[in-house]
């Protein structure tokens, strides 16, 4: 059966065809909350969140975008109320990672233990939960669950150019904040 | 290239949308700028390690522990709906009753009191000494000529005939 049908047949109250559209769906929802949250459990509550969210806005869904193009947009929307609840927690690792590591701490000491690959990937999620919503939806869209622009222009109804600027801008504070803690000398990248 | 632009450029070559003429002088600014590169090593790692597909498993029987929660929230969807329903219909009786007792205390016309003597020869159409009335009314033969005296007073000289 085609995704419209199911969506249409949901609309009528099939939970049967809206099981199949959650299969469907679950592990994107899923991981996109696990972007944002590293947290298995919360991202887990989110997903099921989103779709009882979903499930009963389904009549005010009009066949303008598609499914999935709308049920991401619900999911970010609902991810980013969670994280603005949770915004307090989140400034506790913030302003960990806010302080340079030369002014307080043992500079080598810690120089060594950011380059240990999972303190980087550690440190680089913080500074990715640091930044402001709109950047860490766009990074986590593009960067995170490899998006086009086409489909990120969608789901947060921007334009093809808002989505460029945006992303690069995103990349760039991001870059900004980890750059004191990486040392890459003698690593060789492909571009 | 100015260190600005090129950053712009190694963000978009990260998308692969960056080709011909743009490509080639980027890596010729890389050639000469070490402060580039090393941010293009910075790219690269975030791109990497942001890109690296580390999500865990999804919660088992997601489904069968969606299907209660969506009923669970129909019923409660009806309750809480109706509970707002209700709230809303009181607050609005609320609204409605003082708005009603507003109007009638502003709008509805008062009783008028009775008036004070200085109301009644102001507003009144009376006269203010009603004997005076009696003494005009009464035309007597002596009020006339003396009413003639008075005007033959205020007769003006001009029209007065002239005797030289």
């Amino acid at each position: 059966m085609e995704e419209n049908q199911l969506v249409e047949r949901s609309k009528q109250g099939d939970e049967e065809a809206f099981g199949v559209l959650v299969k469907k769906y679950k592990t994107k929802v899923f991981n996109l909350a696990y972007s944002f949250t590293r947290d298995r459990e919360t991202a887990d509550d989110l997903a099921q969140e989103v779709f009882i969210k979903v499930y009963y806005a389904l009549e005010n869904f009009k066949f303008k975008s598609g499914f999935g193009t709308w049920l991401y947009r619900i999911a970010v929307n609902h991810i980013n109320d969670h994280l603005r609840k949770h915004a307090k927690e989140r400034h506790v690792s913030l302003d960990a990672l806010g302080r340079e590591p030369s002014q307080q701490e043992n500079e080598i000491q810690k120089k060594e233990k950011v380059q240990q690959t999972a303190d980087r990937k550690k440190l680089l999620y913080q500074a990715l939960r640091s930044l402001p919503e709109k950047h860490q939806v766009i990074l986590s869209l593009r960067d995170i669950q490899g998006h086009s622009y086409e489909e990120i222009a969608g789901i947060l109804k921007l334009s093809a150019g808002t989505v460029d600027s945006r992303l690069h801008r995103a990349r760039k504070m991001l870059r900004k904040k980890i750059a004191p803690f990486l040392s890459l000398e003698g690593e060789n990248h492909e571009m | 290239m100015k260190c600005k632009r090129a950053e712009t450029f190694l963000s978009r070559s990260l998308d692969g949308l960056l080709a011909g003429e743009e490509k080639t002088a980027l890596e010729k600014h890389l050639e000469g700028c070490s402060s580039c590169k090393k941010k293009r090593d910075e790219y690269v790692f975030i791109a990497e390690t942001l890109g690296k597909k580390d999500f865990p498993e999804i919660n088992p029987y997601f489904w069968e522990r969606l299907q209660p929660r969506l009923k669970e929230r129909k019923k409660y969807t009806f309750w809480s709906e109706w509970k707002q329903w209700s709230l809303r219909a009181v607050q609005f009786s609320i609204i409605a009753v003082f708005a009603l007792a507003l109007g009638l205390a502003l709008f509805l016309p008062q009783p008028t009191d009775a008036l004070s003597q200085t109301g009644d020869l102001l507003l009144g159409n009376n006269p203010p000494l009603p004997e005076t009335v009696t003494l005009l009314d009464a035309e007597t033969g002596e009020n006339k000529s003396m009413q003639l005296i008075f005007m033959a007073m205020e007769e003006k000289p001009d029209l007065r005939r002239y005797f030289p």
